[in-house]
């Protein structure tokens, strides 16, 4: 983890609302899938945005984000050659076994940018299916990165681009038609992760969930980004997450 | 290179710049970025007697300038802290401050008695405003700031005692004196104003527990005041804090009166704040002529006096 000055090589919309910034570093940063950024917006904005890494090649590293509130937006003005301040890499990331070879990717929404970097990392030493939802046809994005699994599902909540349904119910048909993953990696919103997880738990399927809370530090000091833990206890998600095990975490 | 060292009650502190409860945990995290033996003092996540899990979340928002936290005292336990982070936290070599809180004077009295003689100071949370019992109301009314500060004495040999004042008061000045006249070696100040901030698409707080401590730059020119004002009201030291993010802020502190500084929110939008302030404040005093940074407290001129 460092606190890196990076130099944004570009930053422009690639779908309806979203953008996507490359920063150059002074190195190159050894990031997991999964692992995010907090990236600081500066001026009146004191906290920074965790955003997750979507690549990371060479001196380079590239983030996805939904222009959402302030910051985003301010993010968005950001023109090439600027120099923000990138907290990273941070958090635990996606690990996959070396015994789970059919990997399944079900994302929702934002969710499928670190997704993105699972596809990187495994697509030649695993068989990656890829369960993908978007809102529409305006918010269609990366499909040239998720074209690297072996399967590939893109569908829309309204039907505008692919079938009309959301992601882990593109999963569940998968699975209706006899596919059976030995891992499940998961990120979007949080009525999709609970959905996913019960499909997990009645299929027994490992699974995990990158989940998504307000933060303070981003690095495990100030405990403002809690997660409820199936046993009672509180786990943080910038530190201890974002991945957790599906049945460890109550969504 | 100035002499950056402060004598606070009676202990030495490399320079004056300390982490603030609550943004620092118990420095482990922020030690993977920097020695954080580099750093003036520690005072850590404000502990209770037993473990607490806190409030619900979203426990953060952002306002212009300024954010608002609501964690309602997550922590271990002192024992856990004892056992597991003490040793750890005392062989980084900075001064370790154990923030403490507690829901009656018994149990004030009771942690300062476990910890007292195991670490450099006690700094008594009496102004979290987020738990519902206990916290809000002992730092409130000067009586209930006397007699917390009196009985958390009783538990104490050794250790000097720190009072942490809520700025959330009719007059800051007196709870101060009240604190004194309980027997506090040592005051601090601001914690937290309460406030509110609204996401008005759901026309509700954003904050799980409605209200949440402001805490940033935001709030910087009201802390310097009631720091002036305490530093006036009081013999004993006086440590400020409220939106410190450089060398410059930490400065006006001092003048208003502070011994010490600390900084808490800073620490969230940048990593690196307190190693920039110490190096800074160094800087400063060069290029002004100061010898030690000690000779600036409290060297504030009132206009028109
Ligand atoms: C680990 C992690 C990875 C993420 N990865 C991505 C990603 O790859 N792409 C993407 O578009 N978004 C991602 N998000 C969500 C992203 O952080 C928020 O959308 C963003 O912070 C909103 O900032 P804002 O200034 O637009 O909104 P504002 O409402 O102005 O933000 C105010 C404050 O709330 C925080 N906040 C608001 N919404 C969220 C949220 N959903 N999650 C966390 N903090 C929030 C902000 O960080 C800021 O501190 C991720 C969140 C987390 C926790
Ligand atoms: C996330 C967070 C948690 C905090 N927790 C505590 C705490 O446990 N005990 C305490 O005395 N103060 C706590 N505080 C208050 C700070 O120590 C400090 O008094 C306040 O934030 C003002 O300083 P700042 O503007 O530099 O942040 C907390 C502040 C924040 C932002
Ligand atoms: S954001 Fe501080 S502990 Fe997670």
């Amino acid at each position: 983890m460092k606190d890196y000055q990076a130099t944004v090589v570009k930053n422009e919309e690639i779908a309806r609302g979203i953008c996507e910034i490359t920063f150059r570093l002074q190195e190159t940063a050894k990031v997991r899938p999964g692992q995010f950024g907090a990236i600081s917006v500066g001026g009146v904005h004191l906290l920074r945005r965790p955003i997750a890494v979507c690549k990371a090649e060479g001196n380079e590293v590239t983030f996805c984000y939904q222009i959402k509130g302030d910051g985003t937006k301010k993010l968005k003005n950001v023109g090439a050659g600027s120099v923000l301040n990138v907290l990273m890499p941070l958090g635990n990331g996606f690990f996959v076994e070396e015994n789970e070879k059919k990997v399944a990717l079900v994302g929702g929404g934002v969710g499928i940018f670190p997704l993105v970097s699972v596809v990187r990392a495994y697509a030649n030493e695993k068989e990656i299916s890829s369960f993908i939802g978007f809102r529409n046809a305006g918010a269609v994005c990366a499909l040239e990165e998720f074209e690297k699994s072996a399967k590939f599902v893109a569908v829309t909540d309204d039907g505008s681009f692919g079938e009309k349904m959301n992601s882990v119910q593109a999963f569940e048909k998968a699975l209706a038609e006899g596919y059976r993953p030995d891992v499940i990696l998961s990120c979007g919103p949080t009525p999709m992760l609970r959905a996913l997880k019960a499909v997990a738990v009645r299929e027994n399927i490992p699974c995990y969930v990158s989940l998504e809370e307000r933060m303070g530090c981003g690095i495990g000091a100030c405990l403002v980004c809690v997660c409820n833990l199936t046993n009672g206890a509180r786990a943080r998600v910038c530190k201890d997450g974002p991945v957790f095990n599906a049945n460890e975490v109550n969504l | 290179m100035a002499n950056l060292s402060v004598n606070l009650c009676g202990v030495s502190l490399k320079n004056p710049v300390i982490a603030a409860s609550g943004t620092f945990g118990f420095g482990r995290e922020f030690n993977e970025l920097y020695d954080i033996g580099t750093i003036g003092g520690v005072s850590t996540k404000g502990m209770t007697l037993q473990p607490r899990l806190g409030n619900p979340v979203p426990r953060i928002a952002e306002s212009r300038g300024v954010i608002l936290n609501a964690v309602g005292l997550q922590n271990p336990g002192v024992e856990h802290f004892i056992a597991e982070d003490l040793a750890w936290l005392k062989s980084t070599g900075t001064c370790v401050i154990a923030n403490v809180a507690g829901q009656t004077l018994e149990d004030y009295q009771a942690i300062c008695a476990r910890l007292d003689g195991l670490v450099d100071m006690i700094e008594l949370n009496i102004s979290c405003p987020n738990v519902k019992s206990g916290g809000m109301a002992f730092g409130i009314k000067p009586e209930t700031v006397e007699a917390v500060t009196v009985q958390a004495k009783k538990g104490l040999k050794k250790t000097p005692l720190i009072v942490k004042l809520s700025p959330n008061v009719e007059n800051i000045a007196v709870n101060a004196r009240a604190a004194e006249n309980g027997g506090a070696d040592c005051v601090s100040l601001v914690n937290t104003f309460t406030g509110m901030a609204i996401d008005i698409e759901k026309r509700r707080p954003i904050i799980a527990n409605n209200t949440g401590g402001v805490s940033g730059a935001g709030i910087k020119p009201i802390a310097v005041r009631m720091v002036y004002e305490v530093a006036n009201a009081v013999k004993i030291p006086v440590i400020g804090m409220g939106g410190i993010t450089c060398a410059e802020d930490a400065i006006e502190f001092l003048m208003a009166g502070a011994t010490a500084v600390q900084v808490g929110t800073a620490n969230f939008t940048d990593p690196y704040a307190m190693p920039k302030i110490i190096s800074g404040l160094n800087a400063w005093c060069d290029s002004h002529g100061v010898a030690s940074v000690a000779e600036l407290v409290g060297t504030l001129q009132m206009n028109g006096k």
